[in-house]
């Protein structure tokens, strides 16, 4: 049993006016392991923190517990203050007798002083049985690796490069670029895509920095946050790469709405990215295009809105009404999406470029007429109530994107999640680059759809993430929390009594459980790098095998038999 | 030589960031993780902005709260990071490529380092003037509202940890700084002059904002749906979409934040109380991000909130006092009504916080370039202006948060630039 001293903190009264300090005292001293107790007027107070000090380097004892108010309060400064004059962390503990006690219990001080005494029974059997967490550091290996090199990918590598760090930069395809290298003009500043697209090539052929691994395919990943190692086909030879961080921005695909208003049938009918090839290479001849909107999206089998359909259908409609004389141009839409000051106004210039606009009900669709040739298309519009025939010469329909086949295959091997369509995802929305494994990032299109500059945006906010990482030259496991110095600890096995039944690895959300074979038996082995200490394999192992000996079982038992 | 080292080896000037909302935050933190020092000043008396004061957030209905807390934590506790809060920036100069600020920094008439959270302040006050701060505050603190405080002192002499000091003085801290970062965010416009809404007009006419305080759990009703004016649980609700947005009368630009900040409030209605009917009044529902378009469909479908396309002509309290009366015509089904609801609440009356300040206090603010309707033109230079968050462009809390960090990806390389 370890020496305990206590300190019972006044706070200038808030606590002693309910609580009777002479009762604990005496309760106290009954307990042989406490060597000390100590009434202070406030821990807040410099003075009295040195006065504890000096006091616990004079008694005999090796561990402290301080009863004062909650860690959300000033409790966790207290401990803080302790620790800069040398008191080590895991010998302190924190009993609150302030607003779970004293102040909620004001009309009852008999009571009240009976549960501070339970309570601080309670914190000193946790300091008794309190163990500490083994920690693991690794050597980050200080560069990075890109997954895609479309904008988001481009802009995450030329950030990261800039500031120093070696970037390796894989693409599937032979050329980076991405889809901005298939469309002529970017909303909303109407740019030339390659204009957008120049700086970042440049980068990626100047910048020593950069090595790009063109036609490349990730086959395996190991290792942990720091020291990543992706093994990967380049031009068909397998190679590895060690990194530090790995930012994925793999981007998505269109989707193509093969049966879907004569698509792929009618030679008029087109999508938005045939009609930006034709564009691209001057083969363009349309005096009366009709756009649709939400073709596949926003309905029962992809009931999510793409984003980027809205603005670049006002992209390219305006330019055909400003660019050609005489020309007629309609956007059948079900609600033009373009939240935000730039694509609103962007949608008043398109509305005053001449563009007429028709909306339209999810269960009303507009009808194509003509068999092999779209001579008009009729709809039904929503807010006059009004069926019009609309004569035309192209029908672009507006489809979504649609995520890459293979991201679940990738998210797999990165340890990372993919949402319910496919497209990969953060954790939580206020951290929207992150994902459940340290040090890896998503951005841009592989994220969610977004239009190019959000692609850039989102690379270069990936990338400031990723260099907080990069710049350490070791990361400890312990370190990997929201909040330094607020990780409770990871999960430990005893070997011995494991018995490998894997109910862990299922439970673990983070997946840093697995099951290894060792001396000719199954055992579970927890990465500690990825354990946020949440408990859930300690909830289903059925023989207590797995612990976090910060809340061990032990500990918990004891604090629960002084409690009743 | 990599970035952050010349940051380091140079000691380059602190960046400063200008509003301590997640933006803010999420800049400062960055830039303070890669080296840079940063100074952060909040005009208000905590930080969090804006978000601290919703309930739930969208898609996912957690609370704010939790990764917020863990943000501000972390951005008080950061040794690179210097927290003004009640303070502004009075000067910014800039001579020879060096950026100097002024900074304001209000008084602190209760140390939030010595303030120990008891409440004896807030009972003896005779002028009410005292009360808890932002309750999520870290550590929590009281803070004395000056324009009720009579400066009896009575606070001074009953407090116990001698936290409070009424003769402090507004401090000026001069500093050279290298780069300004404005996160400022958004503020709610008055839309009185509007007469078709009734802002107003009635107390339970409110703004969405309003709202949510008003029924938030940690807010005023602790999570009951009530009227504001007799206290009755309310029969129904009507969401007024775009009141004052997308109107060339006010503000030209969509808020991006209100449709889905509706559908929250609606579906946190019903889920408090099944019996309260729902309708939103909208043009466009502009659900854009991830499981945004989904939400909205379980709301309508599962939850069963109406939806009403068309903004109202006219919001009128009844003459009776007891309800308000919503003319508008659904412009689906072109039918004109009239119906009564029991609470009307206006959302998207949000601007940038800058198109207030500005003709308020000429010459006592520094303020960025802004364009007419208040959002800030970056300017990149030798000493550059950034921008992230409602300042810059209407933003949720994901796009506020990427555009942040983006911001100090661009400081960062401007350093590196300059080795």
């Amino acid at each position: 049993m370890a020496n305990i001293s206590v300190f019972l903190c006044k706070c200038f009264g808030e606590i002693d006016n309910t609580i009777n300090f002479d009762f604990l005292r005496e309760e106290l001293s009954k307990d042989p392991s406490v060597v000390l107790i100590s009434i202070v007027d406030s821990l807040c107070l410099e003075t009295d923190i040195e006065k504890t000090v000096s006091q616990i380097r004079e008694s005999n004892s090796d561990k402290v517990l301080i009863a004062a108010c909650s860690t959300l309060s000033r409790g966790n400064l207290v401990i803080e203050s302790l620790i800069k004059e040398g008191v080590e962390r895991h010998k302190i503990g924190l009993v609150d007798i302030r607003e779970g006690c004293a102040w909620i219990h004001g009309d009852n001080p008999e009571d009240a002083s009976k549960k501070a005494k339970d309570l601080i029974n309670m914190g000193i059997a946790a300091l008794q049985h309190k163990d500490m967490s083994d920690d693991m550091s690794v050597t980050v290996h200080p560069n990075a690796l890109i997954i895609g090199a479309g904008p988001a990918g481009l802009a995450a590598a030329m950030s990261l490069a800039r500031t120093g760090f070696k970037v390796n930069l894989l693409e599937r395809s032979k050329v980076p670029g991405g889809m901005l290298k298939l469309i002529s003009r970017c909303y909303p500043d109407n740019d030339d895509a390659s204009n957008k697209l120049g700086p970042y090539l440049r980068e990626v052929e100047n910048n020593p920095l950069i090595t790009f691994y063109p036609q490349s395919k990730i086959t395996s990943v190991e290792g942990d946050t720091g020291n990543f190692t992706v093994h990967f086909s380049f031009q068909e030879k397998d190679s590895f790469i060690q990194a530090g961080v790995i930012i994925v921005a793999t981007g998505a695909k269109i989707f193509f709405p093969t049966g879907l208003y004569g698509y792929g049938e009618i030679k008029n009918v087109i999508n938005q990215m045939e009609f930006e090839r034709q564009s691209l290479n001057g083969s363009l001849e349309t005096k009366k295009p009709v756009f649709i909107q939400c073709v596949g999206a926003r309905n029962r089998e992809r009931p999510y809105c793409s984003t980027i359909c809205c603005p670049i259908s006002l992209k390219n409609a305006s330019r055909i009404a400003e660019d050609i004389p005489g020309a007629s141009v309609f956007i059948l839409h079900r609600g033009i999406m373009t939240p935000g000051n730039t694509l609103e106004k962007y949608y008043r210039d398109t509305l005053s470029s001449g563009v007429q606009f028709i909306r339209f009900e999810e269960e009303q669709p507009p009808r194509i007429i003509g068999s092999d040739y779209v001579e008009a298309v009729e709809v039904y519009d929503a807010i006059t109530g009004i069926t019009r025939k609309i004569e035309t010469d192209l029908v672009v329909l507006s489809t979504p994107l649609v995520p890459n086949n293979d991201n679940v295959q990738l998210a797999e091997m990165l340890d990372i999640e993919v949402d319910r369509y496919g497209f990969f995802s953060e954790i939580y929305p206020m951290h929207p680059l992150e994902t459940k494994t340290d040090g890896i990032f998503i951005c841009g299109s592989a994220r969610w759809p977004v239009s190019s500059d959000h692609s850039i945006l989102q690379g270069k906010a990936a990338a400031m993430k990723a260099v907080s990482y990069l710049r350490q030259s070791k990361i400890a496991a312990s370190t990997l929390s929201r909040v330094p110095g607020l990780k409770s600890g990871h999960a430990r096995v005893v070997p011995e009594s494991c018995t490998g039944c894997g109910n862990c690895v299922a439970a673990c959300p983070f997946d840093a459980c697995h099951i290894e074979k060792l001396e000719g038996r199954y055992i579970s082995i927890v990465n500690m790098m990825k354990c946020k200490a949440c408990g859930s394999c300690v909830s289903v192992c059925p023989n207590g095998t797995m612990q976090i000996p910060e809340h061990n079982y032990r500990m918990v038992g004891e604090m629960i038999k002084m409690a009743f | 030589m990599t970035g952050f080292e010349h940051i380091q080896k140079t000691g380059r000037d602190a960046v400063l960031v200008v509003g301590g909302g997640v933006a803010g935050i999420t800049a400062s933190l960055d830039l303070a993780d890669a080296g840079q020092s940063v100074h952060l000043v909040e005009s208000s008396s905590y930080l969090g902005g804006q978000v601290s004061k919703l309930d739930k957030l969208y898609p996912t209905d957690h609370c704010a709260f939790c990764p917020l807390w863990t943000d501000v934590k972390k951005c008080m506790e950061h040794p690179l990071i210097t927290v003004h809060t009640l303070s502004h920036v009075k000067e910014l100069n800039k001579e020879n490529g060096n950026y100097s600020a002024v900074i304001l920094r209000g008084p602190h008439y209760i140390d939030e380092k010595k303030c120990i959270f008891c409440g004896r302040c807030e009972k003896e006050c005779p002028a009410a003037a005292i009360h808890p701060d932002w309750e999520h505050l870290y550590p929590p603190s009281f803070v004395i509202d000056e324009t009720l405080c009579t400066k009896c002192g009575n606070c001074t002499k009953i407090c116990p940890s001698g936290a409070i000091d009424m003769d402090l003085k507004e401090e000026e801290i001069s500093l050279p700084v290298s780069d300004v970062i404005w996160a400022t965010g958004f503020k709610e416009a008055n839309i009185n002059h509007l007469k078709e809404y009734g802002s107003g007009t009635h107390p339970d006419i409110m703004t969405s904002m309003e709202f949510e305080e008003w029924t938030s759990e940690a807010g005023t009703n602790r999570g009951t749906i009530i009227k504001r004016s007799d206290g009755a649980i309310p029969a129904n609700i009507a969401f007024i979409q775009c009141a004052g947005a997308r109107d060339l009368r006010m503000i030209p630009s969509c808020s991006a934040v209100c449709c889905m900040h509706a559908f929250k409030q609606a579906e946190w209605v019903k889920r408090r109380d099944k019996r309260i009917d729902c309708s939103i009044f909208y043009t466009d529902l502009r659900t854009v991000g991830r499981d945004y378009y989904r939400y909205s469909l379980r709301d309508f479908e599962d939850a069963n909130i109406k939806l009403v396309r068309g903004r109202p002509g006219l919001i009128h309290p009844l003459p009776s006092g007891n309800g308000i009366a919503v003319q508008f015509e659904n412009t689906i089904t072109q039918k004109r009504e009239i119906r009564k609801f029991d609470i009307v609440i206006l959302n998207g009356n949000i601007q940038p916080s800058l198109i207030q300040l500005r003709p308020a206090q000429p010459g006592s603010m520094a303020v960025p370039r802004t364009d007419k309707e208040g959002f800030v033109i970056e300017e990149s230079g030798e000493t550059s202006d950034f921008a992230c968050g409602f300042g810059l462009e209407p933003a949720d809390v994901a796009d506020s948060v990427i555009q942040a960090s983006a911001a100090a990806m661009r400081i960062m390389n401007k350093a590196s630039d300059q080795r």
